[in-house]
């Protein structure tokens, strides 16, 4: 996998990706992102680039066939026996694509799941059935829809933008303005992936070496919440940079996260993290299931569904299917009973995310069931017990290494702190902070680069 | 261009340092950067300024004159400066002298007062082979024959060792249990059964290639003669009041040691993750300060070492080697009382061993086999905790381990007691 934070990304791949757009007539550009865009996926799959080439090749197919434009007047027309043939095929086919992949990462070996397969596939659904119900106006061509499932900056993790946010075939100028704004966000990103995640991996890397068994109570906690932060800075740093990298070709800013820890429940939480995937279940599962429009019986099976779903979706354990049937669980009770209660308590709502979400992280971080039983009877020793070789002293320790990047990365969770970022990024002295930033994130990667033992030191 | 910089202030402040940067790297490649790792495909030239200011290497010192042994001069200078210190304050028994001498070589005799240190402490070369298994060895040897062994000793140890390896009965590489203390009970009777195993500081039997060193490969220069030799001490076992005056230094393994088991509450800890045998001495240690300091300040009876994982895949054995040189014999010269213990780098478990070209166990049993060559069984010491935590095939116990490096916090209580097992006790004055 060619990743957005790795050198050969940043000084090789990235400077000649962009230079070759910028210089091709507007009219061929799009030809040649296609192709950068399979040349960048191939890099990091070279078998299975062959998988994406024919899903796109099939999807574009069955698009095309059943393309037709809305009248306007009513969203859904009488459906046609054809068009309903032609998407059946096209969205059976993908599910079953992605099924086989992931029958064979869970019963075979993780490592013969394709790099970014669950994205695109999403995104091939998203086009067969915003097709299907003539959400998208203008007849996409082939090389769009291609375009559209391989985008570079998406193909590998998203964001699963819908086709019609892309606005295809009318792609917006490229200005120096948007290289400009695409760059800041893309070094954001870097910053919040290279500058905090990746520090506070480390956290969470240690306490695995230490063992379960022997971290204190407090440590136990303080890893909960750096795993929260880290897999926080790691996704929505990965995201700011591919949208960063969206504006700098033209594309319009895609959000995929909404400072989520600001939520007052977990049902909005999930409305904020990861909104594109959220999105895709509410547009293609949860809505077309009745959504909750429906019974009370109905609403639990529907929200039931989606979060088995969105488990399966996420990894191949089991632990990922507790960790999407607690927060199930939790959405279907906030739902039923007390939700409109915590958003009448900001305190108490807030409280209430900040506690629970860690606890689910945990569920998501162990795969190992043993494990994670242990994690917990560390997290509340009453259940637990006292641990083997604790050294109770830890905690003071990790807060020594570790304060500054909490400190950070709990400032960037409040949605006041990163409004005012924004609304000073042409200050120069953001600018400043922002390219200190980007430089310190470069200095870190070459220091680790192709020498994993750099940034994870023994 | 004003108007430029107004519409895309970030793009064209990047841009330009991005150049500079590269112009930096480019203009360094010969000179201060000349030791950065450069491949065209992954690392563009301008990560060279990144690396180098790592080690310390600053854009500016381009400029300096004769700018390519900027770090060489700095480090000499320093360990002149270091030399001096503790020189001054040891009591130039003979044990001074090895550091001395090297501070000469290495600072080129620039330094007046290291040199005068040196030259009045070059009358007792011999001091290392005067510390070597007198009591154990085969005796008689006159002080100038010692001198011949330990000074051109070269072909001459080698040779022996050669025949000695060819006695030998353990498989160098296998990492089989040493056999135990108990097992050697003759070990301390003249060496009958292990014979020709030369006394002195052993000299490599050959040098490393350059393919070695390109792909990281740590040689195997020494062989095992170092570690068959410390094999032939009999260990004691002690409590934990043995390490009331003990000091431990080490990297995050060390780290784990300090922090899983009592022995912090006896033993003094200088360790951090990331240590390095070139930085073990100067190192501040986050509240604490330096070795060194420690060394001034404290009078130690044990002082433990482990260091060298970090390294690997950095450098050759011999550079390696030339460094943990230096370390014990400057731990030696301030603390001459005190036993120091060179600990053999812990393994890896068999899924790293066998998957990573730099963290593999042949490259940890290359160095640990130079290491041990250092031990004379009287004042240094060489254990291998591998002993405790390794399998049958010589690989880190899965078991013991998450990230087949380190041992669980739980584990590290083997490592306690195989440091018990291994305590370095006087013999009572003989009558």
């Amino acid at each position: 996998m060619v990743s957005f934070s790795g050198l050969e990304f940043l000084f090789r791949l990235l400077p000649i990706f962009l230079l070759l757009y910028y210089i091709t007539p507007q009219r061929h550009r799009e030809s040649v992102l296609l192709l950068e865009s399979l040349i960048f996926y191939a890099l990091g799959e070279p078998v299975y680039v062959i998988l994406l080439i024919v899903t796109t090749a099939f999807n574009c197919y069955f698009g095309m066939k059943m393309w037709r434009p809305g009248n306007g007047l009513s969203i859904y027309e009488r459906p046609n026996r054809r068009r309903r043939n032609f998407f059946l095929c096209a969205v059976g086919m993908d599910v079953a694509v992605l099924a086989l992949f992931k029958c064979m990462a869970v019963f075979v070996d993780s490592a013969l799941f394709p790099l970014g397969l669950s994205f695109y596939i999403f995104k091939m659904i998203s086009f067969q059935a915003d097709l299907y119900r003539q959400e998208i106006r203008e007849r996409p061509g082939w090389k769009q829809a291609a375009l559209y499932f391989t985008l570079f900056p998406q193909v590998e993790s998203g964001p699963i933008m819908r086709y019609g946010e892309g606005n295809f075939g009318a792609p917006g100028q490229c200005s120096l303005e948007k290289v400009e704004e695409g760059l800041m966000c893309f070094a954001a990103g870097l910053g919040m992936k290279v500058l905090l995640a990746d520090r506070l991996a480390i956290l969470w890397n240690d306490l695995q070496m230490i063992g379960f068994q022997s971290i204190s109570t407090p440590l136990a906690w303080l890893g909960a919440a750096g795993y929260s932060l880290r897999l926080y800075f790691d996704f929505q740093g990965y995201s700011l940079m591919a949208s960063g990298l969206m504006v700098m070709l033209g594309y319009p800013y895609i959000v995929n996260f909404d400072h989520p820890y600001a939520s007052r429940s977990i049902a909005e939480f999930y409305r904020r993290w990861h909104m594109t995937l959220g999105t895709w279940f509410r547009n293609y599962v949860y809505i077309p299931l009745g959504g909750s429009r429906c019974g009370r019986k109905r609403l639990i099976l529907n929200l039931a569904l989606v979060w088995l779903l969105t488990g399966i979706w996420h990894g191949n354990g089991f632990n990922y299917l507790i960790w999407a049937g607690v927060i199930g669980i939790f959405i279907i009770l906030e739902k039923l009973f007390y939700g409109k209660y915590l958003q009448k308590a900001p305190a108490v709502g807030n409280l209430y995310v900040l506690i629970l979400i860690p606890l689910t992280w945990v569920i998501f971080a162990i795969t190992d069931i043993k494990q994670l039983g242990i994690y917990f009877g560390r997290l509340f020793p009453f259940l637990g017990g006292p641990g083997i070789a604790v050294n109770p002293g830890d905690i003071s320790r990790y807060m020594r290494d570790y304060s500054a990047y909490f400190i950070f990365g709990i400032a960037l969770c409040v949605p006041a702190v990163t409004r005012f970022f924004r609304e000073h990024k042409s200050h120069p002295l953001m600018v400043l902070l922002l390219a200190a930033v980007f430089w310190l994130a470069v200095y870190i990667q070459s220091n680790s680069a192709g020498n994993p033992f750099m940034y994870l030191n023994f | 261009m004003k108007k430029l910089i107004r519409r895309c202030p970030f793009l064209i402040l990047l841009a330009s340092m991005g150049i500079l940067f590269s112009l930096i790297g480019l203009g360094g490649r010969n000179n201060i950067y000349e030791g950065q790792e450069y491949d065209p495909l992954k690392k563009p030239v301008l990560s060279a300024v990144f690396t180098a200011m790592k080690e310390g290497i600053y854009p500016w010192q381009i400029f300096d004159q004769g700018s390519a042994p900027v770090m060489a001069l700095e480090e000499s200078s320093g360990r002149g400066d270091q030399a001096d210190r503790l020189s001054g304050e040891s009591d130039l028994s003979g044990q001074a002298d090895t550091t001395g001498e090297e501070t000469m070589a290495l600072s080129g005799g620039e330094e007046g007062s290291a040199g005068a240190s040196a030259q009045g402490g070059a009358g007792s070369q011999g001091s290392i082979s005067g510390n070597s298994l007198e009591k154990e060895g085969a005796e008689s040897k006159t002080g100038a024959d010692r001198e011949e062994v330990s000074v051109s000793s070269g072909e001459k140890a080698a040779e022996q060792f050669v025949s000695g390896n060819q006695l030998g009965k353990r498989d160098p590489a296998s990492g089989t249990k040493t056999e135990s203390p108990d097992s050697h009970g003759g070990s301390r009777q003249p060496q009958a059964d292990a014979p020709q195993i030369p006394q002195g500081r052993l000299e490599p039997l050959r040098e490393s290639t350059r393919e070695e060193y390109l792909n990281h490969i740590s040689a195997d220069i020494y062989g095992d003669a170092g570690v068959m030799r410390a094999a032939q001490y009999e260990f004691s076992q002690v409590d934990e009041s043995y390490f009331d005056d003990a000091l431990f230094i080490g990297d995050s393994r060390v780290v784990g040691l300090r922090d899983y088991t009592d022995l912090s509450e006896h033993a003094d800890f200088y360790c951090e993750t990331s240590l390095t045998i070139q930085k073990m001495l100067k190192e501040n240690f986050s509240g604490k300060g330096t070795v060194e300091e420690a060394l001034s300040e404290n009078e130690y009876g044990k002082i433990y070492i482990m260091s060298g994982i970090n390294e690997l895949g950095v450098g050759t054995t011999e550079n390696f080697m030339e460094q943990y040189t230096q370390v014990v014999d400057t731990i030696r010269a301030a603390q001459p009382q005190a036993k120091i213990f060179i600990q053999g780098i812990m393994r890896v478990t068999g899924k790293k061993n066998s998957s990573d070209a730099i963290f593999n166990n042949s490259n940890i049993n290359a160095r640990n086999n130079a290491i041990a060559t250092l031990a004379d069984n009287k004042q240094i010491f060489y254990i291998d905790v591998n002993e405790a935590v390794c399998d049958e095939e010589g690989n880190l116990n899965a078991e013991y381990t998450f990230d087949q490096l380190h041992l669980l916090g739980k584990y590290n209580d083997l490592w306690k007691q195989f440091l018990m097992a291994h305590g370095a006790v006087d013999a009572p004055p003989q009558d």
